[in-house]
Parts: C-alpha cells; sequence; structure tokens
C-alpha cells in the first residue's frame, strides 16, 4: 500500500519536473501582441485602408481590417493618424566604427560586418524618422569595396540581434571621381593610387574578375582532383578578396554600385554582361534618368536622392525629375539617405518624387519601402503592410508625405523602439542623471582655467560617402 | 719523504680553495650579500593565512623559508621587519617596459584623421623582424625578448611603485609580437626573462603609413586572411614532411610559422579591447578560429563579464581609469551623458568581474605616473573589489594566467625571491614602499620628495617645451603639500594637475601630467635637472619622440608689468586734440 503510494507519489513529480520549467521559466521575454486601433492604414501595395485595425502577434502582421479582436493584446488606439511600413534605407552609413579601406582600389575582404557599433545614437534618430531597416555599405573611394551588412534597426540590443535574417549579402562597388580620388592629393611622400582615369577604374574591376574567373578555375581542379582521389593535394590557397567576387559571379551576392554618369553606369552593365552577372542597384545614379531604359533593361534598380545636384562636377545633370523618369521606364527606384541627417526626413526625400514628376502616392510610398526592400532581396519580409510580414512599422501623426508629420512611434518586429511620449518623459530623468555624474569625484573639474578637450566628432556627416581615412578629413 | 708530501698535501688542500669560474646561471655580478632575513614581520604570503610575525629568508635569489617561526640563518642579512608588512613582488601584467622608445612614422599624418576611440594612441614605427614576409606591423615572429634594454627611467618607476614583474611587449602594429615576462632587474636582458614567449599580442589599430590595412575593417581582414594563409601553411607542411618527393616545397615563411602556435591554442593571443563592441569583436575573432584568447584593457568588460566566463577568458585590467584631464569653463562645451558615466564606472569593473567570476590580473595600461597606479588601486577597492582580491588580481591570478605560477606569484619555498615590503597596507593611501627585492636582490628606491631638493623645486616656472614643432610656453607651479610635491601646468599644452612629481639628489625633478597637443591627450613624462633657478631636461609624451624643455623660475611673486607708458608727445596730441599730423612718424 504505502509502496504503491510512494511510486504514485515518483511518477507525479517526475511528470510535474517535467511540466514545471515550462510553467516558470519564461525564458526569452516574447513581445507583447499589440492592436492597433481605428488608423488610416497604407499598406503600399493594397491600397489606403481608413479607419482599420492592425493586429500584431509574435512580431508579425498577424490581422489587418476593421473592429478586430486584440484578445490580451495592448491596445495603441491611433485614431486620426497613419500607419506606414518601416522605412527601408538602401544606403547608409550609420553604426559604423569606419567606412573607407582606401589603401587599396579592391578591398573585396573587408567586411562592414566586423566594425558595426550598435550604440550610435543616429540609430535612434533614424527611429524617430520611421526608418527600420539599413543597408549599411562601404564607402565609395574603392572600385571594388567592401562587403556590406543589412540590419534591423533594433537600438538597445546587443549587436548580434541587428542582423537582418535573410537579406541577401551584398558587396559596393563605385564608379566616377571619388574611387579615382579626384578631390584628394595624396599624403606628401606617396604617390597617388592607382587609378586615377574612370578608364582605370573600368580596368580594375575587369582585372579583380578576370583574377577571381582563374580563381574559380584553381578551386573547380582542386575539388576535381579531390573527387578522383588525387594524392598530396593541398588546397589553393583560400583568398579572401577574390572569394566575394565568385559570389558575385555566381549570382550568390548582389552588386551596389555607386556611379554618377551616364556613360559609367553602361559601361558597367557592358562589364558585367562580359562576367555574366548582374548589378542589382546603381547607387545615387543621379544621370540614370538618360539611360532608363538600359537600366530597366539590364533588370538594375536604381538608390538616388531626391534633388540632390551640382556638389560635385559628376552631379551637375541631376534633375528632380530622376525618380519619376526612372519609375516611367520600368526601373526599380528607391530613395536613400547616405547620410544620418536626411535619413530621419526620409519621407520629405520622397514626397519630392511626388511633386517632381507627379508619381502617384503608391509609387511615392514604394520609393522607400518596398522598392528598397526589393534592392536588398527582404521584400517577403517588409516593404508593405500584409499579413504575415514582420512587425516593422510607423505611426505617424499626419500623412507621411506632408511635411507636417512625424513619428509617434516605431516598431520593429513588433516591439516599440522609439516613442515620442517616452522620449519627452525620459528626458527629465537624464538631466538628473547627468546632474548627478557631474557632481561624481571623478568627474568635478581640477583646478585650473582652460576648457576641456571637446568630443572628437566620429566623422562629419551629411557628406556623398567620401571619406577616406588616410586622406585629408573634410571639416 | 713526509716534508714532500705534507707540502704536496699542502698545495692539495691550498688548490681546493681556488675558485674554479663556474657558469654563472643566475646572476652575472654577484651582491656581496645574497642570504637576507627579513625578520619580525606582517607576511602576507597569498598561498594561505597572513602571518601576523613572521620571517622571510631570502637564499641565492628563491624564497628559502617564509613563517612565524621561522629563524634567520647564521649568515644572512638581517632586515628587522617590525612595522614592514612583506608581500609577494606585484606583477604588471601588459606594459612596454624595456621596449624601444616608439619613433614617430616616417609619413606625417594628420593626427587622428578617422578611426579613433578608445584609448588609441597615434600609430608609431612598428619593430621590424629581419627577413619577414610582412610589412612591419603584421610580424607575429617579432619577439619581445628581441628588443629588451635593461634599466632606463620607466622600469626605475615601476619598481617604485613596489612592481617587480612585468609582462612587455610592444606597443605598435597590428601582430604587435610575442612578449616576454621580465623581472625588473638585471644588468642584461637575458638575466630580465622569466618566461618567453608569452603571448602573442594584436591591437586592433589600423597602420598609419597608408598602406594596407588602414581601417579597422582591414585589420580584421588582413588578421584573417594571415590565419587561414597559416593554417594553409601548416597543412602544405605537413604533406610535405610527410612525402617531400614529387612536391614543390612549400616557401618559407616565418611570419606564418610564426602563427601557428597560437592556431594549435598552445600559446594565447592578448587582445587589445575597451569598449564593450571591442571586447566582442575580438572574442568573435578568437572564436573564429579557436584561439585562446585574453582581453588586455577591459574599460568596459563589465558589460560582457557573463561572456568572458563563458568562454574562460581572462582580462588583464588596466588601471589607467579614463580621467578629466582639464577644467571646464562656464561656457565649455558640456562632455556626453557616456563619457560622464564612463568615469564614474570604470573603476567598478574588478568587482564585476570578480561577482562575475572571470579570472582577471591588473595592469598598468599605459599609465606614465605610477601614483596613479596605486591611486586608482585603492578607488578599485573603494568601489567594491576587496583587498584580498586586490592583492591576488597582483600576484598570484596573473602567474597563473601567464603560466607561471608554479614560480612566482606567492611567498613560498622554493619560489623566485620578488617581494614588495611596505611601511603600512600596500593599499593605504599614506603607504611607503620600504623595499624591493627582485630575483633575491635589494633594490636601490629612488628617496621620496622632500627636503632640500623639494624645496628646490616648489616655486612657479615657465617651461619653454620643444616638442618637435616650435616651442610651447608652458607655466608650471610646484608646491610641497604634506608628503607630497603637487603642482599644475597651464598654457600651451593645458591645464592639468601633477599629482605626484619627485625630486632626487643632484637636483634632479621628474613629474608626469596629461598634455593636450595637436588635438590630443596623453600623459607626457618630464624629467629634468634643477640649477638654481634654471631648469632643463627632457619630455616624453606617449607614442610622440621625446622632446626638450628648458625654464626659468619666476622670482618674486610677479610683478605686474606696466603697460608702456606712450611718449610724452603723443599723449599731449591725443588729448588736447592737436594737430594730429604730428603723430605720423611716431
Amino acid at each position: 500500500m504505502m509502496r504503491r503510494l510512494f511510486i504514485h507519489f515518483l511518477t507525479c513529480s517526475i511528470i510535474a519536473g517535467f511540466l514545471l520549467p515550462e510553467t516558470f521559466a519564461q525564458g526569452r521575454v516574447s513581445t507583447p501582441d499589440t492592436l492597433i486601433r481605428n488608423v488610416t492604414v497604407l499598406t503600399v501595395t493594397h491600397g489606403t485602408l481608413p479607419n482599420a485595425d492592425v493586429l500584431i502577434r509574435n512580431g508579425k502582421i498577424a490581422k489587418v481590417g476593421k473592429n478586430l479582436n486584440g484578445g490580451n493584446a495592448r491596445v495603441i488606439d491611433a485614431t486620426g493618424k497613419y500607419l506606414m511600413p518601416g522605412i527601408v534605407d538602401c544606403h547608409s552609413h550609420s553604426m559604423l566604427d569606419a567606412i573607407n579601406e582606401g589603401s587599396l582600389s579592391v578591398t573585396s575582404m573587408t567586411r562592414m560586418n566586423d566594425v558595426l557599433n550598435p550604440n550610435d545614437v543616429d540609430l535612434y534618430r533614424a527611429l524617430a524618422g520611421g526608418v527600420t531597416a539599413l543597408n549599411l555599405l562601404h564607402g565609395s573611394a574603392n572600385a571594388i569595396g567592401g562587403q556590406n551588412t543589412v540590419v534591423k534597426i533594433k537600438y538597445g540590443r546587443p549587436v548580434e540581434e541587428f542582423s537582418f535574417p535573410g537579406a541577401m549579402p551584398g558587396i559596393k562597388f563605385a564608379l566616377g571621381e571619388n574611387p579615382k580620388r579626384s578631390s584628394f592629393s595624396p599624403q606628401p611622400g606617396q604617390q597617388r593610387r592607382y587609378p586615377a582615369t574612370r578608364m582605370g577604374v573600368e580596368e580594375v574591376i575587369r582585372e579583380a574578375f578576370t583574377r577571381a574567373r582563374d580563381y574559380k578555375k584553381t578551386w573547380d581542379e582542386y575539388r576535381a582532383g579531390l573527387a578522383r582521389r588525387d594524392q598530396n593535394l593541398i588546397p589553393p590557397r583560400r583568398d579572401l578578396q577574390l572569394g566575394p567576387l565568385v559570389e558575385v559571379m555566381e549570382g550568390k551576392r548582389y552588386v551596389h554600385a555607386h556611379c554618377y554618369r551616364a556613360d559609367e553606369i553602361l559601361m558597367l552593365i557592358n562589364l558585367a554582361n562580359e562576367f555574366g552577372f548582374k548589378i542589382k542597384t546603381f547607387q545615387h545614379t543621379l544621370e540614370g534618368y538618360k539611360v532608363a531604359k538600359e537600366i530597366a533593361q539590364h533588370g538594375a534598380g536604381a538608390s538616388i536622392f531626391a534633388d540632390n545636384w551640382a556638389y560635385k562636377i559628376e552631379a551637375y545633370d541631376a534633375i528632380p525629375y530622376n525618380a519619376a523618369i526612372m519609375t516611367r521606364a520600368g526601373v526599380n527606384v528607391s530613395i536613400n539617405s547616405d547620410s544620418d541627417e536626411r535619413a530621419r526626413r526620409l519621407n520629405i526625400e520622397a514626397a519630392k518624387a511626388m511633386r517632381y514628376g507627379d508619381l502617384s502616392e503608391e509609387e511615392t510610398l514604394k520609393l522607400i519601402t518596398w522598392n528598397p526592400a526589393w534592392q536588398l532581396g527582404i521584400h517577403d519580409r517588409v516593404g508593405s503592410i500584409e499579413v504575415g510580414k514582420d512587425a516593422d512599422l510607423a505611426i505617424w501623426n499626419g500623412h507621411p508625405l506632408s511635411v507636417y508629420s512625424r513619428v509617434e512611434t516605431t516598431f520593429v518586429d513588433g516591439e516599440i523602439f522609439f516613442d515620442r511620449q517616452q522620449d519627452l518623459a525620459r528626458r527629465a530623468d537624464i538631466l538628473k542623471e547627468r546632474a548627478q555624474l557631474e557632481q561624481a569625484e571623478p568627474n568635478r573639474p581640477s583646478s585650473g582655467g582652460a576648457s576641456p578637450p571637446t568630443p572628437r566628432r566620429r566623422r562629419p556627416t551629411n557628406h556623398d560617402d567620401d571619406i577616406w581615412e588616410g586622406g585629408i578629413e573634410r571639416p | 719523504m713526509p716534508a714532500i708530501r705534507l707540502r704536496i698535501l699542502a698545495a692539495l688542500v691550498a688548490s681546493a680553495f681556488v675558485v674554479i669560474p663556474t657558469p654563472n646561471f643566475v646572476t652575472a655580478q654577484r651582491s656581496a650579500v645574497d642570504t637576507y632575513a627579513i625578520t619580525n614581520a606582517r607576511v602576507v604570503t597569498v598561498a594561505g593565512p597572513v602571518i601576523d610575525r613572521g620571517t622571510v629568508v631570502i637564499r641565492d635569489g628563491l624564497i628559502a623559508a617564509a613563517g612565524a617561526n621561522v629563524t634567520a640563518p647564521a649568515d644572512a642579512r638581517i632586515i628587522d621587519g617590525t612595522g614592514l608588512t612583506v608581500y609577494p613582488g606585484l606583477i604588471d601584467s601588459s606594459t612596454a617596459l624595456g621596449m624601444p622608445q616608439p619613433s614617430p612614422t616616417p609619413t606625417p599624418s594628420p593626427g587622428g584623421a578617422g578611426a579613433g576611440f578608445g584609448q588609441l594612441r597615434p600609430q608609431t614605427s612598428p619593430l621590424s623582424a629581419l627577413n619577414s614576409a610582412q610589412p612591419p606591423g603584421l610580424q607575429p615572429e617579432v619577439l619581445a625578448e628581441d628588443f629588451i634594454k635593461p634599466g632606463g627611467e620607466q622600469i626605475e618607476a615601476a619598481r617604485n611603485a613596489g612592481i617587480t614583474t612585468a609582462l612587455t611587449a610592444p606597443r605598435q602594429g597590428i601582430w604587435m609580437g610575442q612578449s616576454a615576462l621580465i623581472n625588473l632587474a638585471g644588468d642584461t636582458s637575458q638575466q630580465m626573462i622569466v618566461r618567453s614567449p608569452v603571448a602573442l599580442h594584436v591591437g586592433f589599430t589600423p597602420l598609419r603609413t597608408g598602406t594596407y590595412p588602414n581601417s579597422l575593417m582591414g585589420v580584421f581582414a588582413s588578421l584573417r586572411q594571415m590565419l587561414l594563409d597559416a593554417q594553409r601553411y601548416r597543412q602544405a607542411l605537413q604533406t610535405y614532411e610527410r612525402s617531400p618527393r614529387g612536391m614543390r616545397r612549400p616557401n618559407q615563411d616565418r611570419s606564418l610559422a610564426a602563427l601557428l602556435p597560437v592556431l594549435d591554442g598552445a600559446m594565447p593571443v592578448v587582445m587589445y579591447a575597451d569598449r564593450e563592441r571591442e571586447i566582442a569583436r575580438a572574442l568573435d575573432f578568437a572564436q573564429e578560429f579557436k584561439l585562446r584568447a585574453i582581453i588586455a584593457g577591459g574599460l568596459e568588460a563589465g558589460r560582457v563579464a557573463d561572456r568572458l566566463r563563458e568562454s574562460k577568458v581572462p582580462v588583464l585590467l588596466s588601471l589607467n581609469f579614463p580621467r578629466r584631464t582639464t577644467a571646464a569653463l562656464p561656457e565649455a562645451d558640456a562632455e556626453p551623458i557616456r563619457v560622464l558615466r564612463e568615469r564614474v564606472e570604470a573603476p567598478k569593473t574588478a568587482a564585476k568581474l570578480v561577482a562575475a567570476r572571470v579570472p582577471f590580473a591588473f595592469q598598468s595600461g599605459a599609465l606614465t605616473n605610477m601614483a596613479d597606479f596605486s591611486a586608482n588601486l585603492i578607488r578599485a577597492i573603494e568601489n567594491g573589489l576587496s583587498r584580498d582580491d586586490a592583492l591576488r588580481a597582483l600576484t598570484i591570478w596573473p602567474a597563473q594566467i601567464l603560466g607561471v605560477a608554479d614560480r612566482l606569484g606567492t611567498i613560498e619555498a622554493g619560489k623566485i625571491a620578488n617581494l614588495t615590503i611596505t611601511r603600512g597596507d600596500l593599499f593605504d593611501r599614506n603607504h611607503r614602499i620600504s623595499y624591493v627585492f627582485i630575483d633575491g636582490r635589494s633594490i636601490d628606491l629612488r628617496p621620496e620628495a622632500g627636503g632640500a631638493q623639494a624645496g628646490a623645486a616648489t616655486g612657479t616656472w615657465t617651461l619653454n617645451v620643444n616638442l618637435g614643432s616650435g616651442d610651447i610656453a608652458v607655466s608650471l607651479v610646484l608646491q610641497q603639500e604634506g608628503e607630497r610635491l603637487r603642482g599644475s601646468i597651464q598654457g600651451g599644452l593645458g591645464s592639468s594637475e601633477i599629482a605626484n612629481a619627485s625630486t632626487g639628489a643632484g637636483g634632479d625633478l621628474r613629474f608626469t601630467v596629461p598634455a593636450t597637443f595637436e588635438g590630443q591627450t596623453a600623459d607626457a613624462s618630464f624629467a629634468g635637472k634643477i640649477t638654481g633657478d634654471d631648469m632643463q631636461g627632457t619630455v616624453n609624451v606617449v607614442g610622440r619622440a621625446p622632446g626638450s624643455f628648458t625654464g626659468t623660475k619666476a622670482g618674486a611673486p610677479a610683478q605686474p608689468v606696466a603697460s608702456p607708458t606712450p611718449p610724452a608727445e603723443f599723449r599731449a596730441a591725443v588729448s588736447s586734440n592737436a594737430d594730429l599730423s604730428k603723430l605720423k612718424g611716431m
């Protein structure tokens, strides 16, 4: 009798032992479900839904419709407000501790993933502008630059959580004045880096791909030798510079090519065709309207500025109708920032394309949402408000294409990473903390009269990705 | 016959007293005394409980005995340890002591252009190995032991702070070189070396010569490529050795060969990283190649403590805490809150590492003013580190991390006789280093500031400092405050405080002070000689070539210099509105 009782007790406790961890250990704190109620939903792909509800569950858009039942979801009443997909910035240098490896013309072995800084305050400011995803690119100092990284802006999280799942790997190319260092003089005592002309830029790219082709061949031969069970085989040297170029030729790595002039755009299209790959996006492409047909035929996208022009010679022929003309020609066009400052107001930049060229509202919104998502290979996850997509969203207090509108709340994977009310509420706390810290012993000023050295600015902002680490820093 | 035998016997006996020169394994120059006994002292062995009253016997460079009931041998020189505390010699786990002075890079580059964060210093020429396939700065085969020069001011300053042993490696380059653990006494570098090589040091700082890599991502790419090449090199060598016939021999490559012990995990890699993301990057990189990592610096190690513990990565924690070097004018720009937080958080890191069970040891972190070393130790204790742990982090823990726990780090019989003997507890503000023993020999310590020499130094001085680009005017004030000689500088090198100046016989004056030059702040060590109202000497700013300075003492409190009075005619002309044409030619 006692024994049976004991066995029962034992079995119960063993079962409980398995169940208890399930109930007590929550593990990762999952994002709460959210119901955004009574908001004008700009889906971008399926028109505009006035006074609709959007339910976010497990970081995804679960339901879009009217009068939804959110269950236990926290409710955000967005009456009178607008919901838009998070903006995707296709050309950014935020959160990078270095931008250009300017010592060589081909630096495909460098990876922006090695130099990420998740504490960059510009990330927070971008969230405040409704941006939720960034394409972090190498600078334009080199004909062939480094490997990019696509991130979701999860400001405050460890850097591993920023990586955008499923984004296609990419690499930066650059044509024109920047890789031929038009505006930079060599250091005293140093030779000018090759190339110094546009034909040199082309030759550098062609030469690199020729070497990559040979490199691919040696590996193919090695693998064939292994299959034949040859003796004493040593693998060829794994070359981190040529590996990514082989991936480009095999279609496994997107090329994002910085360029301005029509002639160099055509040059690169021809060169890519010669080596059997496609350019994914032309960046800046301010003369893209001149060769819109050719770009469309090649199947490339274009990622441009709305109305910047004449800041250097190759930008003289830029026109604000660029986005509209290329869109009409069938090119996938996005508008990017290439600047921490401009990233905060990409909605206005897009709106300019509506003013110049009469793009429809939907086409205009696509310039900063669905189109850049396609250009980065993440359009199955972000870029529009559709059931099943990631909940990367922003609530605006007015229509996003109006200059008076501001972001109220920004979601990434269903979690709030920016909220204007919270930010305002925190300011008093920050001031208090600062006052406390100033009083702490290590921070009290010592005697003597000079001012402390001003914190060095990390790098100039509002540039054209044209910082060269070894050169003369622009003010 | 017996007489001859007696003489032969006498000759034999006499010859027994002839000293046959034996190979000197320990010290070339034997001091007359090599047996010491420190009696009646408080002995902190770190190997067991504290001995309130005990004796430590040193013989032949080793600790012969230590304990409460040890008696001093008859031939020992007795040091009365009443009121003194005997500690194991302190170990500084990361320095550049004995390394050649950095010389500036041949190609001038604008100071600080581009990537710079944390405790980055301007790059200077890296040391070069012979016949290397790699450029200077990327030569892992550089051995610190090949470049060590004994003696010098910095070694002396370290000893005066009680440090007997230091891990030393070059500070320049990306692969900086393989470090050596040295005792800070000896006439030749060979006498100093305790263990070499200890670890391969990596700084993630781009070269500033304009050649590849000159960016942070280039640094990672080049390190990664070299390690991949080293893996291939190892495979090629093994394949070739197995059957050389019919196979082209792999090219000899000393740089890649030097990486093989690191790839095997036989030699650890010391990686310089302060910020959380720098530490994370270093750990990611080590994980990529399964390297045995040690983090040096560790300013924000407290934030990654769990990962450090799980990866079993020790930290060489720098005592060079960030400090505010100059005062704030009311209208100065506010410093970012991150900088303010960092200064307050830095002393707490040691306690956080203990709580997270991350092994660590202290290092001076390029501090040139050793008074800061002691002061910052005390601050770490005030911020949660126990005194026992602080002592361990200076003795047995570095010995364990650097692989010499069997011969250093505690006071136990048979270990190397490195001792730091203080009056007062080592972690009291007013402690004095009374004796330092290294390899069983007593070291001459610099006398404390005070007395006549200090009197000659106190006052206001006008200095002309030359750092290679013209004269810089600096005003120096020194005053005696109790036991310490303190002061400040103002003028062309910014305003900073001098916490601890020292004077020596013959008018020597030495002090270290943070100096702001060409927009960057670094420690400047002044070493000068005072003769009457003049002084002159050398100044070493961290990361630059040595400079020089001269100075004159201001006389009596400076009379306000009267502004030059205009000539009488001028005054008259101006005041009376007279014909101003009279002013022409004046």
